[in-house]
């Protein structure tokens, strides 16, 4: 299997549509490609958000009259097509501008243009196969750096506590999964299943603690990241027994 | 004389059947005293076979051999647990945790299986040892949920994956051009022995113990990152990927 169509079937697999093989195709490569498991616990953390949030969404009592009615009140309210005069447009006003206001613009344009080229040219060169919410400030590209500042993306460390977040509440579904299911077991699976949980979470306490004291730590960020994963992983396969 | 030789031969001979009586009850002693049930079963194999297992508890044990079949035996530690194994589309299936699911004590399921040397084999187990040896098919996968060993060897495929919590992991066989090796472990050891011209990619992790023994591989093109918690580099051409992570045990590399 490869990455195109192990990305059509994640959906199917998540919801379990998929027959055995498919399922166990979709399992290795999942194991053995870092970007497909990555898309796909994505996937799974959206559709479990989705999933809380069915019963608070508001459902009209009868959607298709309500429908009607919308499209009622915009057919009332359309006007009759007035045939307005052209307006005078910037080009058709002219460029009334001075010598100094057009060097002033020239000189705003050669700027940004050099600008843009050496921030292209720096991000070009720096090309990164990490992943941008386990990466510090530090290994930011210029352009990442400036899209942060202006608030146009997360910083790294703001973007690791999304991820965090997001992972809890994956972790918080699947525990409550597993405590339902977990008097069926017998002693020796309910005693690996323990201290396996334990060792995970003296892990992300580790971890956390770490980043707590030097936020810029790439690879605990990206250790944190693993065994939340892996915390996942461990509550996802027990809760099926 | 020959009244005294057909007296031997009939005292031989009582002898000879009560040793086999005797052998047989002993065979099967263990197995009726301990409440166990075995399985054995044989399928005819299609080229490029593929084995899926997903066990529960036990020890998972799957040999290549010289035969065009993959022949099943298991040792049911609780004689009602369910066991059937399905071929689809060439794929041998077994999951015992969908055969038994809702079940609660069903007790060690224990395999040996022997598959043809190309086979595929993706096995899985919730706690429990894990062996695989003398495969080399397109793929070999091998995860442990919480507790358990994984050993694999005289391997030979172009994708090797294997996974578990706590236990260690020994990988001895060969790094394919091309391929794709990953060996993930929360504590215990990582032993992998390769060819000494083996060509990869390395990016190995032990954040925890910084205990990264790169054997004969380490030298110019390795680079220790993050205060020896990581080791990334190129060995030859770098034409296969090698990922190591270990959260809190050691990585080591043996030459073969």
């Amino acid at each position: 299997m490869n990455c195109t169509e192990c990305q059509e079937n994640i959906s199917p697999y998540l919801d379990g549509e998929l027959d055995e093989i498919g399922s166990a195709n979709m399992r290795t490569h999942l194991s053995v490609c870092a970007g497909c498991a990555k898309l796909c616990e994505d996937f799974s953390v959206i559709l479990e958000s989705c999933r809380g949030n069915v019963s608070s969404e508001i459902i009209p009592p009868n959607s298709q009259a309500l429908w009607c009615r919308i499209n009622n009140l915009i057919e009332s309210e359309i006007k009759p097509e007035v045939v307005e005069e052209p307006k005078k447009t910037l080009l058709s006003r002219g460029w009334n501008l001075t010598f100094s206001q057009a060097g002033a613009a020239f000189l705003a344009i050669a700027l940004i243009s050099s600008l843009l080229t050496v921030v292209g040219i720096r991000n070009y060169f720096e090309p990164s196969g990490e992943d941008f919410t386990s990466r510090s400030s530090a290994s930011q590209t210029t352009f990442e750096k400036f899209l942060s500042r202006v608030g146009l993306t997360d910083t790294p460390q703001q973007a690791r506590e999304k991820r965090v977040k997001e992972q809890q509440a994956a972790i918080d579904y699947w525990n409550k999964r597993v405590q339902q299911r977990r008097g069926q077991w017998d002693a020796k699976i309910r005693d690996a299943f323990d201290r396996n949980l334990n060792l995970i979470d003296e892990s992300v306490s580790e971890y956390t603690i770490i980043l707590q004291e030097n936020p810029d730590d790439d690879l605990t960020g990206e250790m944190l990241d693993t065994v939340l994963n892996d915390k996942m992983d461990l509550l996802r396969e027990f809760s099926d027994l | 004389m020959a009244g005294f030789l057909k007296n031997r031969f009939h005292r031989f001979a009582g002898k000879t059947t009560i040793l086999l009586l005797l052998s047989v009850v002993f065979f099967f002693a263990p197995l009726e005293a301990s409440g166990q049930r075995r399985f054995s079963k044989t399928y005819p194999a299609t080229r490029n076979v593929r084995l899926t297992l997903t066990n529960r508890s036990g020890t998972v044990t799957v040999e290549g051999w010289n035969r065009p079949e993959v022949q099943v035996q298991a040792y049911l530690e609780n004689p009602a647990a369910a066991i059937n194994p399905q071929i689809v589309d060439g794929t041998i299936l077994i999951n015992i945790v969908r055969d038994n699911y809702g079940r609660g004590d069903i007790g060690s399921v224990n395999f040996t299986i022997r598959v043809p040397f190309d086979a595929a084999v993706d096995i899985e187990t919730k706690v429990g040892n894990l062996n695989v040896s003398s495969v080399r098919g397109s793929l070999v996968r091998a995860k442990i949920s919480s507790d358990g060993d994984i050993t694999l060897t005289n391997i030979s495929a172009p994708m090797v994956s294997a996974e578990n919590g706590i236990g260690n992991i020994f990988f001895d066989g060969d790094i394919q051009s091309g391929g794709i090796y990953r060996f993930t472990s929360m504590s215990g050891d990582i032993n992998l022995r390769v060819p000494f011209n083996s060509s990869f990619k390395l990016i190995a992790t032990a954040p925890s113990t910084r205990r990264i023994n790169l054997g004969s591989f380490s030298g110019g093109n390795m680079r220790f990152l993050g205060d020896g918690r990581r080791v990334t580099g190129q060995v030859g051409d770098g034409s296969s990927y090698l990922t190591v992570t270990n959260q809190r045990g050691s990585i080591a590399f043996i030459r073969r």
